[in-house]
């Protein structure tokens, strides 16, 4: 009996084939990244749901709604939330409008989520010889890739059913539209893991294969800004446009959109599944290139190598704050417009004192410029710790470098990042704001009002260079002046946050150009500040332990 | 003979783990020497004491008569060191990181590097993610080698490398220092080590148990003998330098201290000799002697019974 019982599983093992341990699998890949599971969660539900219990108290009256709508109802203010058609739904539902604000924004954040999870369950651990233990085990092929788009088909539906739960209760959502609504999301998950499957098969190494996928999320995300902004049919190429195209919580309500997400998800699946049992181990679709064999002569000194190992968070800076900076931009030509259709609450958050509401409006969007370029210079100093966990440091440490040189050359390299990145937002924003306008003085005034925000941004860059050289280990130690500092600075108005609690932000301190004047003397004290942080931060380095792997 | 790495009773600490305690090692100008310990002895954490990456927390470290601390950056100039696990960039070919480095220290020989490149028979031209555990060795060698620097700290340079590629290295180091260049090389490849190095620090719990030439370390142990007389030999077993005396007829098997040597032959050679083999102990036998007692505490036998 025993034998028969022995024989018959060995029998469904072969059956099963290429697919073979893929349940033990998924237990297993469960278990690694349930703490990041779990993270994301929180984050995206909780996000979710503080806006949607922040909706009525800022747009309580149908009224409020049916105005707001209004200056939503321009171009680029549809490129930056979605189609037109929940516009006319705004004054009988807060639904429509929560989920015409909402779905672009979070659905692109629960792609990124898709995607970091399938790379790291597949190419990320096929490229360090993780992957290989387990192959090496009685598992088939395709197992592994099998177990983490199931991992990831999981993650999607439990993410859809608490997006239902986050938005059930507001005004105008019945339960249907709750479940689409959520149900959008797990389709944008759905469809993002199995693109990140197929570039999981494409690309050779774990970096390259996120950046296949984020281009494609990019890609896909102008498009649909495009398609939304001229109303027209390039919305259709995109996966999270698929999730707006519901039109959840309007009258024209609709399930289908989400059948095409399942058919794309179901076609990507299959060529994933066909590439991987078609490709050697370890080795991707695409051919990595080889190097030069000679270094550049320019690379010759520990600055140019810093530079040149921080390259491409200089280009992410350099893209992602002019396309942030165009679309907040193109928003202050309407400002005035918008200005009838706020709630006081909201103006109370945009007025700086100023003597327009565009002037006032440039001043907030320079300030949030500032807020996203600082991002680029904490990861900076970010990667100085990965350079010294990662252990590539310890042949620098090894050189005739004084510690100021390795690894003091990130925080130059994070200031330049920082302030690079600010400028060319302070570029966008001018650029588009003028345009929209029709002023060519506010070019100017966008690209002053955000340079002048860059000794703030040095203070925070300083800051965070501070923590690695005292506290290397704490990492979650760096972001938290940002996320005080962001918290503080675009919710102080609304959370009534104490002055005293907000004048430790130093971009309270870098005053409201063009709201205000230009105020040059605090602006002397923030680079101070800035030079005596970041000296007590070389001296950390100077004198700490440096641990490699 | 001025001595370019200089401790005493040198001290560090990983909160309640002491990794070095109390170490004294002396490298003397030009020398080759071995340094030699299992994986967690300390090893890695006295060379990165060494290279001013760790600060010590007690006792007095010296590089060529400076601090190692305070001075690092002065010192590395004359140094070239190889990681135990050589990490690189993964965007960076091979070349491209030899170069860096190379001129991080005032520039390189591109001859020489060349040469190595040829020698070490590694592709310059592959990024830094697709080298494998060996190859990334390779760059950190072909880096440390091409360097003209009067000292290298290799920290087990030879663990990836295949027997072909070990011996290339070993025909470099041997280069090196004919040179007169100094070189520290830590392992637990005891055969590398006794090609190598004229002389061998073993270090146990942070502290070196013994130091010296091979010769100096060979005479505080035992020889094995193998002998086949001619006549039966009485009272050997009696003889207090000679152990584990094992007899089958006229094949006598046992060790000997050295200081009992010359002795114990003399009674050989009355009882007459057919044949006879002395092997000195091999180091490591010299360095299972310090570590007999681990090994034995986890039932193992030390390897010198047969």
């Amino acid at each position: 009996m025993a034998t028969a019982t022995a024989a018959s599983s060995t029998a469904r093992e072969q059956t099963l084939g290429t697919l073979a341990g893929t349940g033990r699998l998924l237990r297993f890949q469960a278990r690694r990244t349930r703490v990041y599971l779990t993270g994301w969660f929180v984050g995206l539900v909780g996000m979710s749901w503080l806006v949607a219990a922040s909706f009525p108290e800022l747009y309580p009256s149908p009224e409020d709604r049916a105005e707001f709508a209004l200056t939503v109802d321009t171009p680029a203010m549809r490129s930056m939330t979605g189609p037109g058609e929940y516009l006319d739904a705004y004054a009988a539902s807060t639904g429509a409008m929560f989920a015409h604000q909402m779905i672009l924004w979070t659905g692109a954040i629960a792609a990124v989520m898709f995607i970091l999870l399938i790379t790291r369950l597949t190419r990320s651990d096929e490229e360090t010889s993780r992957l290989e233990v387990i192959r090496s085990l009685p598992v088939g092929r395709r197992s592994d890739l099998a177990a983490a788009l199931m991992l990831a088909a999981f993650a999607a539906v439990a993410l859809g059913l608490l997006m239902a739960l986050a938005v059930s209760g507001m005004q105008g959502v019945d339960a249907e539209g709750a479940l689409l609504y959520g149900l959008g999301f797990t389709a944008i998950g759905i469809v993002f893991a199995s693109v990140t499957a197929v570039a999981a098969q494409l690309a050779s190494y774990g970096s390259s294969a996120n950046g296949l996928a984020f281009g494609t999320l990019g890609f896909t995300v102008l498009m649909g800004a495009i398609g939304s902004a001229q109303e027209s049919w390039p919305l259709w190429l995109s996966p999270v446009g698929w999730a707006q195209l519901t039109y959840v919580f309007t009258p024209e309500q609709r399930w289908w959109p989400l059948a095409v997400a399942a058919v794309v998800g179901a076609l990507l699946v299959w060529l994933a599944f066909a590439l991987v049992a078609k490709r050697d181990f370890g080795l991707g679709m695409l051919p990595g290139r080889p190097g030069p064999s000679i270094a550049a002569p320019g690379l010759n000194s520990i600055g140019t190598l810093t530079f040149r190992l921080t390259r491409g968070l200089l280009w992410a800076g350099v893209i992602t704050m002019l396309v942030l900076g165009a679309a907040y931009g193109s928003v202050v030509g309407s400002a005035d417009d918008m200005l009838s259709g706020l709630s006081d609450t909201q103006r109370q958050l945009i007025d700086q004192g100023g003597g327009s509401m565009a002037e006032n409006f440039s001043a907030t969007i320079a300030k949030i410029d500032a807020f996203f370029a600082t991002i680029f210079g904490l990861l900076v100093i970010g990667r100085a710790r990965k350079e010294e966990t990662g252990g590539r440091g310890e042949l620098l440490a090894s050189a005739p470098v004084p510690r100021s040189g390795w690894p003091g050359s990130y925080l130059p390299a994070a200031l330049l990042v920082s302030a690079t990145a600010t400028v060319v937002g302070g570029i966008g924003l001018g650029l588009a704001a003028a345009g929209s306008v029709g002023d060519w003085s506010y070019f100017g005034k966008l690209l002053l009002a955000s340079v002048i925000q860059i000794p703030a941004v040095w203070v925070m860059v300083a800051l965070a260079f501070a923590c690695f050289g005292w506290l290397p280990r704490a990492g979650w130690l760096r972001w938290l002046p940002w996320v005080y500092t962001f918290v503080v600075g675009y919710y102080g108005d609304l959370l009534e946050v104490p002055g005293r609690a907000r004048d430790v932000s130093p971009f309270e301190h870098a005053g409201a150009y063009p709201a205000q004047d230009v105020e040059w003397l605090s602006i002397a004290v923030l680079l101070v500040v800035g030079a005596a942080i970041a000296a007590l931060g070389l001296a950390g380095v100077r004198r700490r332990n440096l641990h490699f792997a | 003979m001025t001595s370019v790495i200089h401790t005493e009773k040198l001290v560090k600490r990983f909160g309640h783990v002491t990794a070095l305690d109390g170490l004294d090692l002396e490298v003397a100008e030009g020398q080759t020497h071995g340094f030699l310990g299992p994986n967690g002895a300390g090893k890695s954490t006295a060379i990165r004491v060494l290279l001013g990456m760790l600060r010590a927390d007690g006792g007095a470290a010296r590089l060529f008569g400076a601090d190692p601390w305070s001075d690092a950056a002065e010192l590395h100039r004359r140094l070239a060191y190889v990681p135990g696990d050589v990490a690189l960039w993964p965007g960076l070919s091979g070349g491209e990181t030899i170069d860096v480095l190379g001129r991080l220290r005032g520039g390189i020989d591109k001859r020489k590097r060349d040469e190595l490149l040829e020698r070490f028979d590694l592709d310059p031209r592959k990024k830094g993610r697709s080298y494998s555990k060996g190859n990334r060795q390779k760059v950190a060698l072909v880096a440390a080698f091409a360097a003209d620097v009067p000292l290298l700290l290799l920290d087990e340079p030879t663990s990836g490398l295949d027997p072909l590629m070990a011996a290339v290295f070993n025909e470099c180091v041997r280069e090196v220092a004919a040179e007169g260049k100094t070189v520290l090389l830590s392992s637990h490849v005891m055969s590398e080590v006794e090609a190598l190095c004229e002389k061998v620090s073993i270090i146990r719990k942070g502290v070196v148990v013994e130091s010296g030439t091979l010769t100096e370390m060979r005479h505080f142990t035992r020889s094995q003998i193998h002998a086949t007389l001619k006549n039966p030999v009485r009272g050997l077993g009696d003889h207090e330098g000679v152990h584990d005396l094992k007899a089958d007829g006229l094949d006598v098997r046992f060790q000997v201290d050295a200081g009992a040597l010359d002795d114990v032959l003399t009674q050989l050679a009355v009882s007459g000799v057919a044949a006879l083999t002395c092997e000195p102990p091999s180091l490591e036998e010299l360095f299972l002697r310090y570590y007999g007692d681990e090994l034995a505490s986890r039932g193992l036998d030390n390897g010198n019974g047969d």
